[in-house]
């Protein structure tokens, strides 16, 4: 079991403040949250100057339901993230993607991609995605030691949803360094951009964020003006470029924000997936040894560095009627966050919730969220997960973390930007 | 008496949860949808198929009313 330490004790439930991203910069929160599920399991977080205040949902089945109704608890207000600014960070004139996308215009505009995500896309680049992991994994070989992130858990998200966006190669640096600017806007690494007296400040972090999608939306401009004047018909950009909803082609705001989605929600969270995965295996020693004795308990493993990692750390909703939640009245207009990393720890649903398990059975984690806004991309991240481990372990039965990872700065992504592994090298 | 169960292939994005619940009642087609095998659901598979109305992630199975 985690230990709350005293200190955490006494301070609480009031003085639990889940915008400080700090808490889960120090890996702090399934304490805090350990806390707030029996004390103050719908807690108000007040806001300041520059944020709402919101109420946080810490259990399990008060997340489902809001998840259940997104007609009453809608993303068009902003989902959270960096902050809990009106509008979330990042959309072109006006423009929104399908994550701040309410009924019925959200599933419409879903079902134009949704193909390309399903089981059977998933299964026709199973190939091409072990061999991605391989050529990735070729690269560390003849070495015994890398940081695992930069070198391998960000490289294969990333080559998979560059591939699927027909992105060449040459771009995808470009692509990761911009996805660090808008999911880890507040993080002072990836504030090289903005004056260094800004660096670590709020300003720096908004800074940051807004030339990340300026930039990354200008790159899809460029992009989307090659497509026309080059057709092509087997990726995702030149899809939405030819597609339709109520009878009107996308604008293209529209296909910008669409892409800027799917390349920063491709790439960012399977890689922390990938890197927390590891560090949960090298932890728990005897799942490990079960898990290379027994290759064939893989698809359960990866349920469970699925919960056990919660990949992504909350999302927002705005109440559009008041609303009771275990009997706290919730009044139209206020923001509600939900928080993954609880749920998936909530000892009402969870035997035995801080074990990790890699036959859990069952395991209804909601690290992919669930109902209207379910991850789009779920399938490719489990196929992702898997084939990563299936091969690291295979090719590099003793990797193991020499040190402490370095965490992301934020309350919205459960990052990890570096981790030091050692490993045998091959031959 | 007898109940059906439906698939929404608006929301079915073929996850597949339903087919683990309740094999026996949702297959997994060409189509990458979720069908339904059965007209009348077996009393005793009424609580697979309420498992897997509870675990798909898209909420596009229901009880027909």
């Amino acid at each position: 079991m985690a230990p709350i330490s005293p200190e955490a004790l006494s301070a609480l439930p009031s003085g639990i403040n889940l915008l400080e991203g700090r808490l889960f910069q120090a890996n702090q929160m399934h304490e805090a949250f350990r806390v707030l599920r029996a004390e103050a399991p719908v807690h108000w977080n007040p806001g300041t100057d520059r944020f709402n205040g919101f109420w946080s949902l810490v259990k399990y089945e008060d997340i489902l339901h809001v998840s259940k109704h997104p007609e009453i608890f809608i993303s068009s207000k902003g989902i959270g993230g960096s902050g809990l600014r009106e509008t979330p960070p990042g959309q072109s004139g006006g423009s929104s993607s399908i994550i701040t996308m309410d009924p019925p215009r959200h599933v419409k505009m879903r079902r134009l991609v949704n193909k390309g995500f399903t089981p059977r896309a998933v299964l026709q680049l199973e190939p091409k995605i072990r061999e991605i992991t391989n050529t990735i994994l070729n690269r560390i070989a003849h070495r015994d030691s890398c940081d695992f992130v930069l070198e391998v858990s960000s490289q294969l998200p990333l080559a998979v949803i560059c591939g699927m966006m027909g992105l060449e190669e040459e771009h995808w640096p470009l692509m990761f360094d911009l996805t660090n600017q808008i999911l880890g806007s507040g993080d002072a690494e990836y504030q090289a951009r903005v004056a260094p007296d800004k660096v670590g400040t709020f300003e720096g972090a908004t800074l940051t964020a807004a030339d990340g999608n300026r930039r990354m939306n200008g790159f899809f401009r460029e992009i989307l003006e090659g497509r026309r004047i080059h057709p092509r018909d087997d990726d995702m950009v030149s899809i939405l470029l030819e597609s339709e909803v109520d009878g009107e082609r996308l604008t293209e705001g529209d296909i910008v924000a669409f892409c800027n989605l799917l390349v920063v929600a491709g790439n960012e969270t399977t890689r922390n997936a990938i890197s927390g995965g590891l560090i949960a295996l090298c932890e728990h020693a005897e799942e490990r040894a079960r898990l290379q004795d027994q290759p064939d308990l893989m698809p359960t493993a990866v349920e469970e560095i699925l919960r056990w990692t919660s990949p992504l750390h909350h999302m927002t909703r705005e109440a559009t009627e008041d609303q009771v939640i275990r009997g706290t009245e919730i009044k139209a207009g206020e923001k509600v966050m939900m928080w993954y990393p609880s749920a998936n720890r909530d000892e009402d649903i969870f035997d035995d919730p801080y074990h990790f398990d890699i036959t859990r059975d069952p395991n209804d984690h909601l690290a992919f969220g669930f109902g209207e806004h379910f991850c789009l991309g779920a399938g490719f991240a489990r196929a992702e997960v898997r084939i990563m481990f299936e091969e690291l372990l295979r090719r590099f039965p003793d990797i193991r973390v020499t040190g402490e990872p370095e965490r992301l700065r934020s309350n919205f992504i459960n990052g990890v930007k570096h981790l030091p592994v050692t490993f045998t090298p091959e031959r | 008496m007898a109940r059906q169960v439906e698939v929404d292939h608006n929301r079915c994005e073929g996850h597949g949860k339903c087919v683990l619940a309740a094999p026996e009642v949702f297959e997994h087609r060409e189509d990458d949808l979720s069908h339904v095998l059965v007209d009348d659901v077996p009393e005793a598979l009424v609580t697979k198929v309420d498992r897997a109305i509870r675990v798909c992630p898209r909420q596009a199975i229901a009880w027909r009313d």
